[in-house]
């Protein structure tokens, strides 16, 4: 069944390549690696925290931190994945920019590697899109094909987005951050769910988009006052 | 190197400590005539899951249905099937993931050759009156375990 997680990772990687294929980013150097690493980096924290957190000790056991398949915890995955890749081009916006659809169409990937897991579905719907597991008649809405298709919206908006270096990158936060939250009602989980957290990135996004608006217009503003700097 | 052997033996000698005795009572038997009585009895629903004390996907979902346990077992039966393992071994596991439903004990795995399957942990989805509605092989996830659940529930 591990085979199934492998076919959707490399769906996701398959989006990313394609589209920096596609849009060819002039910055930064190795995009395609920076997002693996990423990827690979959120896997690693979010797998030692999900262990963590159901009470397990890595270093007594740490056959389990292989068990990917056990769960990786999302909060802290996406955070370490996020630090991985925001904080080596902390001081390049610009490229955070022009890595920021790879990284929603490798999120996309992601969600519509569901087809090869057969995880697709979530609640109940009579639209006539849904559709049953195998061996019922209970029709649901595909609500990882629902993520996958906003994630690909998003990435292909924020593309044409012209705003000050680093627009881009915070509104591909708010684009997944969005897609989730909007989606979460409808996929099933155990307890309460983590709409909270998307919410968090959704505003997060908006928030750093307004303060990169805000650094880009007091610079402009700077560079009025003084048209000729010295040097 | 030297920080790598180092690093072994801090792993190993967490790893070392005697266990102590399990607290856990011994698992009831359970043949295949059995099985079913306990599953034509019910009045919901339930989950069935198959698992090992050697078994490490095992005790990576073991949380999980503890979860779903919490969340669920009024409306769904939880059963657990220890397979190929010793009695010593799953109380050793009961005892540390406190999954508080019934375990039997089928050593040689009679209960899951009716059912098919492949592999430990694997776990089974069976209507009111004991039909079986899904099989999943391996570790189940926290949206799989929640939609199959959710399956049982709307039937």
């Amino acid at each position: 069944m591990e085979f199934t997680l492998l076919w959707a990772a490399l769906t996701a990687f398959a989006f990313a390549f394609v589209t920096l294929w596609l849009t060819k980013p002039p910055v930064p150097d190795r995009p395609f690696d920076r997002i693996v690493g990423a990827a690979v980096a959120g896997i690693a924290v979010g797998r030692v925290a999900a262990v963590l957190m159901q009470g397990t000790n890595p270093l007594t056991s740490p056959g389990e931190l292989l068990i990917i398949r056990g769960g990786v915890d999302t909060v802290w995955g996406s955070l370490a994945g996020a630090a991985a890749l925001m904080w080596p081009l902390r001081r390049e916006p610009a490229a955070l920019d022009a890595v920021a659809p790879a990284v929603l169409a490798a999120l996309a990937g992601w969600h519509g590697g569901c087809l090869w897991r057969s995880t697709c579905l979530g609640a109940i719907s009579d639209l006539p899109w849904a559709w049953p597991l195998p061996g019922s008649d209970i029709a649901r809405h595909p609500v990882e094909i629902y993520a996958a298709v906003l994630l690909l919206a998003g990435a292909w908006a924020i593309k044409w987005i012209k705003g000050s270096a680093g627009t881009a990158a915070a509104m591909a936060v708010f684009c997944a951050g969005l897609a989730r939250l909007v989606t979460e009602p409808l996929r099933p989980s155990l307890g309460p769910g983590l709409s909270w957290f998307y919410a968090l990135a959704t505003v997060a996004g908006l928030v750093a988009a307004g303060l990169v608006a805000l650094r880009s217009r007091r610079l402009a503003g700077k560079a009025a006052a003084n048209p000729y700097p010295p040097g | 190197m030297r920080r790598l052997l180092a690093l072994l033996v801090l792993v190993a000698a967490c790893g070392s400590g005697s266990q102590a005795d399990p607290t856990t009572a011994e698992l009831p038997e359970i043949d295949l005539a059995g099985f079913q009585r306990v599953l034509a009895d019910l009045d919901r629903p339930a989950v069935v899951n198959v698992w090992a004390s050697w078994c490490l996907p095992c005790r990576a979902e073991a949380p999980l249905l503890r979860q779903a346990h919490a969340e669920f077992g009024d409306e769904i039966a939880f059963i657990g099937i220890d397979y190929d393992d010793s009695q010593r071994g799953a109380r050793l596991f009961l005892d540390e993931f406190d999954l508080p439903f019934i375990h039997y004990f089928d050593h040689d795995g009679v209960t899951i050759a009716e059912y098919g399957g492949i592999g430990v942990p694997r776990t089974y989805f069976f209507a009111t009156g004991g039909e079986l509605i899904n099989t999943h092989n391996g570790a189940i996830d926290e949206q799989t375990l929640a939609l199959q659940i959710d399956e049982l529930l709307n039937r």
